[in-house]
């Protein structure tokens, strides 16, 4: 199932060489040329602008390289605006909350692959039908149930929402069911608890996808913006999304006193989308391996 | 065992009933493991439902008891025309840029797959892919940019000496600009899906076709197509529970000139809800979205013949 996508086995390659017609390789490389600048260009255009000084990002042009290299909207946004707390603040609540779902959604995998469980159908059911719940719908009761559990403005409540996901947990189950179940039966034989059989066997064997969804929740988690955006209200508890909201809106609206350079903005992003680079080019085989399995088993 | 005592039906329930709880007993450690996920959803999935659902009957004041007024606050909702509105742009927007992007997708596939050119090909993967990484603060952030008067898209039409066009400041251009910039983030998502299940085509089928003189072309009509159709079902059947879920996007790329023409459902319910703390107008709101996904997915599902994994 990792499928690897990026490779293709030689034999194949040449049984199906030189079917298209030169005019057609040329077309589809055309093709491709566009998609790629279209997808390129703008990401060239912000790394630009917030590479340039504070003129240089004004001048109204088809920015693709820096005017006026200059890092001065780096250092004003990440220490001028304190961009360096919602930084901490994204990065705190996504690996912690990450560290905790993994946990939880592995031991609820292991779970539902016990062939015997009493009770087994109807708990994978239940985990389906939340799955089915749009969830975001009911955002006005997670609001009120939050500031019931005085969760408003807190760190707990920013890790708290979102903690536990139907998807990571039939995902996991998916990895968890390609383990022998010999090896299993021989750990119960040996009299080792469950908890045991789970951590000593199942995790290492299972352990691509157990990085698939580690690396999925915490994509997740990094960009989660709805529930920030309800629960928070105190500036030293922004994190990454809400800050980037109030910085890209066009300034012309508020007045004018507060404007920020369109370097500064920009740097913002490149800042808040780093650490996602560069956990894809570190992680890309398990990423896709997993949302491909995900939507597969659907 | 049973040859023995064949006794009255009771007995035997009896038994059973034992037998359940020294299972459900020796089973005690699994079910210890589950209970996290349980407290979750009971706490954080299950009651805000419910939650919802009683409100929407209610009118909730700041102080004091909620009192039940029926179903006044539906009758509010539906009578509502920005609710209306809200409603026809959800499924008209959400519906379109679903089929553009499989559309998109779709044409992606065959064509990447064609590339043998091994770097070109991961290139291209990777570009069009990364942007599903990001989140829409990000992504709306950089197009709010790009798209505004001065913004390259604009600078460059000028410089081809054609007019600026007015991205955010033209109602015209509010569902547009929505549908291109979905596609930009989504489609390289949905064309990795697709490839995986182009690779898995045994490459026996291309020669067999190939023998008997198929072109590339109808090899592709003919194999890849069929092939990936299952995973484009799913797709399908996956991305109609989202269809009525745009939110993010709209909230940070609505200007106030286009906001009309692209909000959202969910939108609507954050603007009353949230905004103006109309709990009992926006939790009937809702309720009715929930209650169209609920029956778009079972629609859709039909339609695709759409069977989830029995394995569970």
């Amino acid at each position: 199932m990792k499928a690897a996508i990026f490779d293709r086995p030689e034999k194949v390659s040449k049984s199906f060489r030189n079917q298209m017609t030169l005019w057609q390789r040329g077309a589809n490389w055309l093709l491709l040329l566009i998609v790629f600048l279209v997808m390129m260009l703008p990401l060239v255009n912000v790394l630009a602008i917030s590479l340039s000084n504070n003129m240089g990002s004004q001048v109204a042009d088809v920015t693709l390289w820096p005017r006026e290299f200059s890092t001065e909207g780096y250092t004003f946004i990440w220490s001028a605006r304190n961009l360096a707390r919602a930084f901490t603040n994204s990065s705190v609540v996504a690996v912690l909350g990450t560290l905790i779902t993994t946990s939880i959604c592995a031991m609820a995998g292991y779970v539902l692959i016990q062939r015997d469980l009493p009770f087994r159908r109807g708990i994978a059911t239940a985990i389906l039908v939340t799955m089915m719940i749009p969830g975001d719908l009911t955002l006005v009761s997670i609001f009120s149930l939050n500031k019931a559990l005085g969760l408003i403005d807190s760190y707990a409540g920013l890790v708290l929402n979102g903690l536990v996901s139907g998807f990571s947990i039939m995902l996991i189950r998916n990895y968890f069911l390609s383990v022998p179940e010999s090896l299993a039966e021989s750990g119960r034989i040996d009299n080792a608890s469950e908890l045991r059989i789970f951590l000593a066997i199942y995790i290492p064997l299972a352990l691509p996808g157990l990085a698939a969804i580690t690396f999925l929740e915490f994509i997740g988690k990094w960009n989660s913006f709805m529930i920030p955006l309800i629960i928070t209200n105190k500036p030293e508890l922004y994190t990454l999304p809400i800050i980037l909201r109030q910085l890209t809106q066009p300034t012309d609206s508020t007045s004018g006193v507060d404007y920020i350079y369109p370097n500064a903005r920009m740097a913002a992003i490149v800042i808040t989308i780093t650490p996602l680079i560069l956990l894809y080019s570190v992680a890309q085989r398990f990423l896709i391996g997993g949302l491909t399995l995900g939507a597969a088993k659907g | 065992m049973t040859a023995v005592a064949a006794p009255n039906k009771r007995e035997n329930k009896r038994r059973n009933n034992r037998r359940l709880r020294r299972k459900l007993w020796q089973y005690k450690g699994i079910y210890l493991m589950i209970l996290p996920v349980f407290m979750y959803f009971a706490i954080f999935t299950f009651y805000p439902l419910g939650l919802g659902l009683v409100q929407s009957f209610q009118k909730v004041r700041l102080i004091g008891a909620a009192t039940f007024i029926g179903i006044e606050n539906y009758d509010k909702v539906l009578g509502d025309p920005i609710f209306r509105m809200s409603f026809i742009n959800s499924v008209v927007v959400g519906t379109v840029s679903l089929f553009i992007n499989l559309a998109i997708a779709m044409v992606l596939t065959v064509s990447v797959n064609e590339v043998r050119h091994k770097p070109g090909k991961s290139l291209i993967q990777t570009v069009t892919f990364l942007p599903y990484l990001f989140s829409w603060t990000v992504v709306g952030g950089m197009w709010l940019l790009i798209l505004s008067h001065n913004g390259m898209v604009n600078e460059f039409l000028v410089k081809l000496g054609l007019e600026r066009m007015m991205f955010f400041t033209s109602p015209a251009w509010g569902r547009p600009v929505i549908l291109f910039t979905n596609a930009w983030k989504q489609a390289g998502y949905f064309t990795v899906l697709l490839l995986a299940s182009v690779v898995s085509i045994d490459p026996i089928i291309y020669e067999a076709a190939r023998i008997d003189g198929a072109s590339r072309m109808r090899q592709v009509r003919y194999i890849i197509i069929p092939q990936v159709w299952p995973t484009i079902k799913t797709l399908l059947v996956l991305g109609a529970t989202g269809v009525l879920r745009n939110f993010d996007q709209v909230l940070i790329m609505n200007r106030p000139a286009t906001k009309d023409s692209i909000r959202t459902l969910l939108l609507y319910i954050y603007e009353e809800g949230i905004t103006k703390m109309k709990i009992g107008t926006a939790t009937a709101a809702a309720t009715v979205v929930m209650a169209t996904t609920l029956i778009i997915t079972v629609v859709v599902r039909r339609l695709a013949k759409y069977e989830q994994d029995a394995s569970y």
